[in-house]
């Protein structure tokens, strides 16, 4: 496998915005040719070179990794829009990491700040440390957020993660958010995204969920009045087929929406919770 | 005794809450406020405010060995011209006090700078903007609801206190086309976690514990679709008393939701917006319902509008790469001084050390300031140079807009102290002094 290790030079005084490092902006270019790959800084437009030591050989942009070093927890837009290849990060990293990314793999060791996976339509992001705000949410004024992809969170996400995730189990789009805990609102808006909490979350999950699945395997202070309790399940079939075990309380919400499937029958005023959302948490 | 000779100006418009009053009268005699008639008690000051004091600059400032000294406008616009040129993140922030002609040169200054603009939207009704990008916003003018509403809501919203005449005027005892036994032919409902003055004068009274009132929107939207709900209480509200408020919202013929900073500014947020809207949407199922937040600034409406129609955003906008990107919590204000993450600050007509958290303002003293304000303030006394403006709306000219985004045309009454200039002059000289440094 092709490697570039990125290394930075000095501490930064100002956020940089580098958008250009992905596997397929460096794919095919020679150190210098890298070097010469625009990054913002303040209001000066400059070069990856100006911040960055190059080292290491490129390649195709399937086969390339990209290696970063040096405090890099105010670079944002690592990897926006990758489509292949691999990043990691050994540090903890600035808003917007992996942002739009469509497919191959970024890895941060270390946390991440807000909008980490913002809009994802594939690929997986996997960050070993904390998260900030909006993990996978959609961006301001977007009805759709997350298509599709995986973002794998070791400790906390903030608050409002997976807003309007975007998910269709007809067309095999399943965007997942897989962390140890949660903020609140998480999945706010959520349309078929699947979310699955190893730990606790905070209040209003699920807040005007229409569908998809949020699993917390932990506890949660309250649950929103419009949830309604199902009854206790041993198994969950997530939408794509696979299975989580043990004992959940099963919820189905949020019925305080109007647009989604939780009708009223207007005869027998009795309220279809087949196919809404769902919420489990932990017996 | 000579007898001053007095001039009366009718029909002013009283810059100083969202409300616009478009009908004071005020009195002047020797450049001086002697009397204002029709406003409240508030705005009334906001216009003795403009008379000589000690308070107001007459001059332009300069920091010189720790002190603020008085300078010519030749040497203050320079200096602050080269520290905006110099700077690689300079903050621009305010402008909701201020009119929107120099609010537009705000915009442009900002762009020239590859800064970073925001207006103080971002610390009020920001929240109202992100949820109506979320889910759109029903609302109408205020003669709509003065003539038509027969059922009015302040949720988390004190006009008593804090938009005085809102009440007299469009919402409460004035009489209206189809309302015409005023206050009698409306109900008033209040939600509020105080018992407020508005609360004490309303119909119903629904005291929702702070910060949840989410949760209360929420079991409300639910409950109007008719799904019966498993709890007893609600964010400290006994059901019957929600279904008593559900009840009262279809039935009504035309019903308006004041929301004020007690939804944008307590836990959720943006969210309770987002949930009040999304009500106010699915009432529309039932009758007529609106929904409108009670901007608080005079101007803050126009500081939206005017940063709209220039940039394609309301506030918390970033110009670094020459064109504008919009991201409240990454380009708002609070957020990069929070961070350490600017080099120098232009402040017009607001006050961020008095209303920011300290964090925030420790970071504007570290580095240079330049501040656009007619009178001393918590931010101007730690300013690097401080230009003196004409208090606009009643020493200069200019288009303000109600908060209900009516623009109004606001008049000058009197003329401003000494060498103070209006804001838009102010930046209009600054754009000139970047222009010729840059050499452009
Ligand atoms: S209600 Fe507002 S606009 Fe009207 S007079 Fe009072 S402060 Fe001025």
């Amino acid at each position: 496998m092709a490697e570039i290790k990125l290394k930075l030079k000095k501490p930064l005084v100002f956020p940089l915005e580098a958008e250009s490092i992905t596997p397929d902006n460096f794919a095919g270019k020679s150190n210098d040719e890298i070097k010469k790959l625009v990054a913002y800084s303040g209001n000066e437009e400059s070069t990856l070179g100006q911040f960055f030591n190059v080292s290491g050989k490129s390649g195709e942009k399937d086969e390339l990794k990209i290696i970063i070093d040096g405090d890099i927890s105010n670079v944002k837009r690592i990897g926006e829009k990758m489509t292949a290849g691999e990043i990691i990060i050994n540090s903890d990293v600035g808003m917007h990491v992996g942002n739009e990314m469509s497919g191959g793999k970024i890895t941060v060791n270390g946390n991440a700040d807000d909008w980490a996976g913002a809009m994802m339509k594939g690929g997986e992001l996997e960050i070993n440390g904390d998260a900030g705000n909006y993990v996978g949410a959609a961006y301001r004024g977007y009805w759709k957020g997350m298509k599709n992809g995986i973002i794998k969170v070791k400790g906390k996400v903030g608050v409002e993660s997976m807003l309007w995730a975007d998910g269709s189990v007809p067309a095999k789009r399943f965007p997942t958010l897989i962390c140890g805990s949660a903020g609140s609102f998480l999945g706010i808006h959520n349309n078929g995204g699947t979310i699955i909490v190893e730990g606790d979350i905070d209040r209003c999950a699920g807040a005007d969920q229409i569908k998809g699945m949020i699993v917390v395997k932990g506890t949660a202070p309250k649950i929103l009045p419009s949830f309604k309790k199902i009854g206790e399940v041993k198994e969950i079939e997530l939408l794509n087929g696979e299975k989580i075990t043990g004992k959940f309380i099963e919820y189905a919400g949020d019925h305080s929406v109007k647009k989604n499937h939780s009708v009223v029958d207007k005869k027998t005023g009795e309220l279809n919770k087949g196919v809404n959302g769902r919420l489990y948490i932990a017996a | 005794m000579a007898i001053k000779k007095i001039k009366t100006l009718y029909d002013v418009i009283c810059p100083f809450c969202g409300t616009l009053c478009d009908d004071v009268e005020v009195d002047i005699a020797e450049n001086k406020v002697v009397e204002v008639r029709n406003a409240c008690q508030i705005g009334t000051k906001k216009f003795f405010s403009s008379n000589p004091s000690e308070h107001r600059y007459e001059t332009p400032m300069i920091r010189k060995k720790g002190k603020l000294e008085p300078a010519s406008w030749e040497e203050a616009i320079d200096k602050a011209a080269d520290i905006l040129t110099k700077a690689k993140r300079p903050l621009l922030y305010g402008f909701s006090s201020t009119e929107c002609e120099a609010q537009s040169k705000g915009v442009e200054l900002a762009e020239m700078l590859g800064g970073i603009l925001d207006n103080t939207a971002s610390v009020c009704h920001g929240p109202s903007l992100l949820a109506k990008q979320d889910v759109g916003q029903p609302g109408s003018t205020l003669g709509e609801f003065k003539n038509r509403a027969d059922l009015v809501i302040f949720w988390g919203s004190n006009p008593v206190h804090a938009h005085p005449r809102h009440l007299g005027r469009y919402s409460e005892f004035v009489r209206g086309y189809f309302r015409k036994d005023g206050r009698n032919d409306r109900t008033i409902v209040v939600v509020d976690p105080r018992n407020t003055h508005t609360a004490q004068i309303a119909d119903l009274y629904i005291q929702v514990k702070p910060n949840e009132d989410y949760e209360l929107l929420n079991a409300i939207r639910a409950l109007l679709r008719g799904v019966e709900l498993d709890v007893e209480e609600v964010s400290g509200v006994p059901m019957d008393q929600i279904k008593e408020l559900v009840n009262t919202l279809k039935t009504c013929n035309f019903g308006v939701i004041f929301f004020g900073m007690g939804l944008t500014q307590s836990l959720s947020h943006h969210r309770n917006i987002d949930a009040a809207i999304c009500l106010t949407r699915e009432l529309n199922d039932h009758t007529k319902f609106l929904i409108t937040p009670m901007r608080g600034h005079y101007n803050v409406a126009g500081a939206n509008q005017v940063f709209s129609w220039n940039t394609g955003y309301a506030y918390s906008i970033d110009f670094s790469k020459g064109y504008p990107r919009y991201n409240p919590g990454e380009f708002s204000a609070v957020e990069v001084l929070i961070k350490n993450q600017i080099d120098a600050s232009l402040i017009v007509a607001s006050d961020p050390a008095s209303n920011f958290p300290a964090a925030s303002a420790r970071n504007l003293f570290k580095y240079p300031l330049i501040v656009i304000d007619p009178h001393e303030t918590p931010t101007s006394a730690n300013a690097d140079i401080v230009l003196p403006a004409a208090i606009a709306g009643i020493e200069a000219e200019g288009t303000a807009y109600r908060m209900d985004n009516v623009p109004l045309r606001l008049r000058k009454v009197k003329d401003a102290p000494g060498e103070s200039i209006s804001d838009k002059e102010i930046l209009e000289k600054l754009i000139e002094k970047v222009k010729e440094k840059r050499g452009e």
